[in-house]
């Protein structure tokens, strides 16, 4: 399928958080040039700076410099709403531990960002549910699940309103080997048939193997390898 | 459904306790206002009401501003003035075992005058008992509410004790009343002849005011009438209502009271939400953080915040409608008893639902709700996705917040003193500013948290161990929960500690005063309308027989007059003093030395401090009294202390009374008896002396005051009541926090379980908290309740009621204070504690 995820750029971005009255640098001067379409492994020790990389691409974070670049959108230039609407739109996100919303059914919890976006679900939660093979659980809540199928529904859920960008934050970090591999194995296929971009956060070598490209964090900087 | 707002709903049903808390807090606030609200515009609109209907169709009313209104006037009326459409009226009070408990309203009235008055009357001159009502002076009508309550038909006989005499009154008729209007203010009507009521009242050959119809507006003017003598110089011709309407004024110090207290329980219900919003917000944090990551704006979350608060306010404010109108059945009575006991007589029979009351009611419940959840709120809408789930993060924050929310809040305080300093007699000022202080030091009580419980950690630890260290440490680290519930039990316990305070030194500085002012052994008074006020006139004979008693050495006497002139209410006394009573009066420093001799020789009169303060008036300056013939300007010799009126008291001596008014009568009587008598025994004589259709009463010093008192306690007993209400709404509210924070521990407890820590142990920790906080909140309640109390006496009450008080602070109610609170938060943390402890670790450990 063509490509329809957008192109990343990361141009000389500096972050740091604030921790304790110290501050402690997280990114420094990092650069980084993703493809449309491409499926990227961002990899490196706990703390090194891989999620801040999501909230940046995201713009949930802002860099202190540098600039970060979503196709020709310039996050740095937004507001907070647009931000917010950029993701709302264009970002689907999978997180480590599933981030569910516990109120509201699987069915719900899919049909949210539609909702959100103004869009009409038709069939459209029918079918991601089914293939993720939970067409069955769509009106349970999400405590009623294993981790394994709350994965799945999390990837449907970033899926639904099919955005060009999908960012997973180690999605197979709480789960077992073999469960992950079949969320991961999801992922691929449904991030392959939308174009979709994928930037995955990981600690598994073998889920990195399984991207076009993996990207280190190394003290500070962003390492293709 | 929207999504959000469907996530909302299973929320807050999910969390049944905490809606059902918050919905409490709006409702308990809402009842005790509207309550209020109801109680006091059921006293204004039955006095209202009465006043009307009496007046009928009059536009005007001639008066005389020293007493009663020679009939004469009459004439003088209707061939010198020209106004031909007029009525004599008489009027005065009655009381009927019939109808115990209730005044009855005497209206004396010429019958063949009156048809283009008052209809009632008109519609039933074509009535059978017309006959009778004219011929027999003792013939009433009584309205058929009146009849059906009383039990009284046409022919019955009704006994009445009035002006100290007992009747027997006849019913001539009984009138229908055409409308809900006429039903209640014809309730406690008895209509009688003219020259009944006179008799009936005591007053032959005068009139209480004249009613004039000037359907033209044009009002004639009086000033030829007196220049001829026909009328004398006090004489005053007013647009109907505008002597109810000075008299209803009366009670607007009162009511600001009531209603600033009222209010108190709504900001104390303010809390309640602002807590249950809070700590929604907190628990669903992390929920924010995913909604705002998957695309949700900070609007979007705010807006879901702020209605779901409004959901809240509204069920809240239908609730708390219903709660009021209940409440305000009880409350009617205690405060138109207080108003009776107080101010003017009024009869209320009933509380109609005001639709206005009730909206201003709810707009007040959803409004302060929105206000109490829009910090939350705007707190959730900044929920940063990427630290949302970080628990750590908020406490960090909170704690930070602390000391510059306690700046705030000290600052807010120090505005509230500023804003007390503006020179002002305005009620609004003042409880503007009380409720800044309320508010500023409620601010700063988590600040004082933590220094309490740091004070508290080592005897906690030494005393408990290591549940006790846990139970230290876990106050500081859930402050963001704790804060808010800590803060409203601080503002409660405070104001029950200021109240409390307030209280006891207006009851002490009235002993202290009824201790001086009464200083006769004996008093003797007609039996009245009010019980704190004496009126009417004693008969000349009773007077010389009570003097001539031989264990009577001295006698003062006493004739009050409550004196309404143009939008002023005062009382005039006028005081023939015996010398053993001259140490009843403790003057204000810069009264001048020979006040009193001054006072006695009629060149000057002494008011009391309420009377001076309300009209910025003091010591050399002059008071116009109206006499009959001219009214005369007399200077102040001297401003005395005085608790019996808030209105003010003018005191003149007899001789200057008597050198204005042609009036020889008195109202009351202070005899001083020889060293050694047996008060109680020459009260027994004196009584048997009275004729046995008459009625005086006799009562000793210690009766009297005893009666004092009495009315002190009654008039406090709504505020005690309100006092009650806010407390309880600041303890729903501690308990609903500390239960959910408890609750919200599970996990945690569940895990301290697994470690091996026992169910007794969990158990004491749990409530070591909820009693640490408890016991930080009575220590901080006790300078907050000291400053409200200094407030309150100091300021608010010289500023409602005129009078200064003297601060007394009993130990005994700061200790209750602390007390109150520690057992509030302990019995908080009874519930959740017994849970925690039964719970097995692993349903507490899945329960996240």
């Amino acid at each position: 399928m063509t490509p329809t995820g957008p192109s990343i750029a990361l141009i000389d971005v500096d972050k740091s958080y604030a921790e304790g009255g110290r501050t402690h640098a997280v990114l420094t001067g990092a650069s980084l040039t993703i493809a449309p379409g491409e499926r990227v492994a961002v990899l490196g020790p706990s703390g090194s700076g891989k999620s801040t990389l999501l909230n940046l691409v995201s713009g949930i974070d802002l860099p202190d410099a540098g600039t970060v670049r979503v196709d020709d959108i310039d996050l740095g230039g937004l507001d907070e709403r647009s931000r917010t609407q950029f993701r709302r739109d264009r970002v689907g996100f999978v997180f480590q531990f599933f981030n569910l919303i516990p109120t509201l059914t699987v069915r719900e919890n899919l049909a949210l960002p539609l909702e959100l976006k103004g869009e009409d679900p038709g069939d459209r939660i029918g079918e991601l549910l089914a293939q993720v093979g939970l067409a069955d659980r769509a009106d349970s809540f999400p405590d009623r699940l294993s981790g394994g199928e709350q994965q799945r529904v999390a990837v449907a859920r970033a899926l639904v309103h099919r955005p060009g960008l999908i960012l997973a934050d180690e999605p197979t970090g709480n789960l077992d080997v073999d469960t992950g591999g079949v969320v991961v194995d999801l992922l691929e296929r449904l991030v392959a048939d939308a174009g979709a971009t994928l930037v995955v956060v990981t600690h598994s070598a073998s889920l990195a193997e399984r991207m076009d490209r993996t990207v280190r964090v190394d003290r500070g900087q962003l390492v293709s390898t | 459904m929207r999504l959000l707002t469907r996530s909302s709903v299973r929320y807050w049903l999910g969390h049944r306790l905490q809606t059902a808390l918050s919905i409490l807090g709006v409702a308990l606030g809402v009842a005790v206002v509207l309550s209020i609200d109801m109680a006091i515009d059921a006293s204004r609109e039955g006095f209202r009401i009465s006043a009307e209907t009496v007046a009928g169709r009059a536009t005007h009313t001639l008066t005389r501003a020293s007493g009663d209104v020679p009939d004469r006037w009459l004439g003088v009326v209707r061939r010198d003035l020209g106004v031909r459409l007029s009525a004599p009226i008489v009027e005065g009070y009655a009381r009927s075992d019939l109808v115990s408990g209730r005044t009855l309203r005497v209206l004396g009235v010429d019958p063949l005058s009156e048809g283009p008055f008052r209809s009632y009357l008109a519609s039933a001159v074509n009535d059978r008992g017309m006959g009778r009502f004219v011929s027999d002076p003792f013939a009433v009508y009584v309205s058929s509410v009146l009849a059906d309550g009383a039990g009284l038909t046409v022919g019955s006989d009704l006994p009445v004790t009035a002006a100290g005499r007992s009747w027997i009154l006849t019913v001539a008729g009984i009138i229908d009343p055409i409308d809900d209007l006429q039903r209640s203010g014809l309730a406690d009507v008895l209509l009688m002849d003219i020259a009944g009521a006179q008799d009936l009242l005591g007053s032959v050959g005068v009139l209480t005011r004249i009613d004039l119809r000037l359907d033209d507006g044009v009002e004639p003017t009086l000033d030829r009438a007196i220049a001829a003598g026909l009328l004398t110089a006090d004489a005053s011709l007013d647009p109907i209502g505008t002597r109810s309407e000075t008299l209803s004024g009366m009670i607007g110090a009162f009511d600001v009271n009531l209603t600033a207290l009222s209010l108190l329980a709504l900001v104390f219900g303010m809390f309640l939400i602002y807590n249950a919003v809070t700590f929604s917000v907190v628990q669903r944090r992390s929920l924010f953080g995913r909604l705002r990551a998957v695309g949700v704006t900070r609007g979007e979350v705010v807006r879901l915040i702020l209605r779901e608060a409004a959901v809240v306010g509204v069920v809240g404010a239908l609730v708390g409608i219903g709660l009021g109108v209940l409440l305000s059945r009880g409350l009617v009575g205690m405060v138109s008893r207080t108003i009776n006991d107080l101010y003017f007589a009024v009869s209320v029979r009933g509380v109609e639902v005001d639709p206005l009351l009730l909206l201003k009611a709810a707009s007040l419940g959803v409004g302060a709700t929105l206000v109490a959840a829009l910090p939350p709120a705007l707190e959730a809408g900044g929920a940063n996705p990427r630290l949302a789930a970080l628990r750590s993060e908020i406490e960090v924050r909170a704690r930070q917040w602390v000391p510059r929310i306690a700046a705030g809040g000290l600052g807010a305080a120090a505005l509230g003193g500023l804003v007390l300093t503006v020179p002002t007699r305005s009620l609004i000022v003042s409880f503007t500013g009380l409720f800044l202080i309320i508010t500023g030091l409620a601010l700063a009580t988590p600040g004082g948290t933590l220094v309490v419980v740091r004070l508290a950690r080592p005897a906690l630890t030494a005393l408990l161990g290591v549940e006790g260290t846990m139970a230290a440490r876990g106050v500081g680290a859930s402050l963001s929960r704790t804060g808010p519930a800590i803060a409203a039990l601080v503002v409660a316990v405070s104001v029950t500690v200021g109240l409390g305070v307030m209280i006891d030194s207006f009851r002490g500085s009235l002993t202290r005063w009824l201790d001086g002012t009464l200083q006769a052994d004996i008093y003797v008074s007609l039996p009245g309308a009010t019980p704190s006020r004496a009126a009417g006139t004693l008969w000349p004979s009773i007077v010389e027989d009570f003097t001539a008693h031989p264990a009577v050495v001295g006698h003062s006497t006493y004739r009050g007059q409550r004196r309404v002139e143009g939008g002023d209410v005062y009382d005039l006394v006028a005081l023939d003093l015996d010398p053993r009573g001259e140490a009843a009066f403790a003057f204000l420093p810069g009264s001048e030395p020979d006040a009193l001799s001054r006072f006695r020789a009629g060149d000057a009169v002494i008011v009391s401090e309420p009377y001076a303060y309300r009209r910025g008036l003091d010591v050399g300056a002059s008071v116009r009294i109206s006499g009959e013939h001219a009214g005369v300007d007399v200077p102040i010799a001297g401003v005395f202390r005085d608790y019996g009126s808030e209105q003010g008291t003018v005191m003149m001596g007899r001789v200057l009374y008597d050198r204005l008014h042609s009036d020889r009568g008195i109202t009351s009587l202070g005899l001083f008896l020889v060293q050694g008598a047996d008060s109680e025994a020459v009260v027994t004589e004196l009584l048997r002396s009275v004729p046995e259709d008459r009625s005086v009463i006799v009562r000793t010093n210690d009766t009297l005051r005893s009666a004092s008192l009495e009315v002190f306690e009654r008039t406090f007993r709504v505020t005690a009541v309100l006092r009650l209400l806010a407390f309880i709404v600041a303890f729903v509210g501690v308990l609903g926090a500390l239960a959910a924070l408890q609750l919200e521990r599970g996990r945690e407890l569940g895990l301290l379980r697994a470690t091996g820590m026992t169910p007794g142990q969990l158990w004491r920790g749990v409530v070591a908290q909820t009693g640490l906080l408890g016991l930080a909140a009575g220590v901080l309640s006790i300078p907050m309740g000291l400053a409200l109390s200094w407030v309150m006496v100091y300021v608010v009450n010289k500023r409602s009621f005129g009078w200064t008080l003297d601060m007394r602070v009993a130990p005994d109610i700061l200790l209750q204070a602390v007390v109150l609170a520690v057992v509030a938060a302990v019995l908080a943390g009874l519930g959740p504690a017994r849970t925690m402890a039964k719970t097995r670790p692993a349903v507490a450990l899945r329960g996240e």
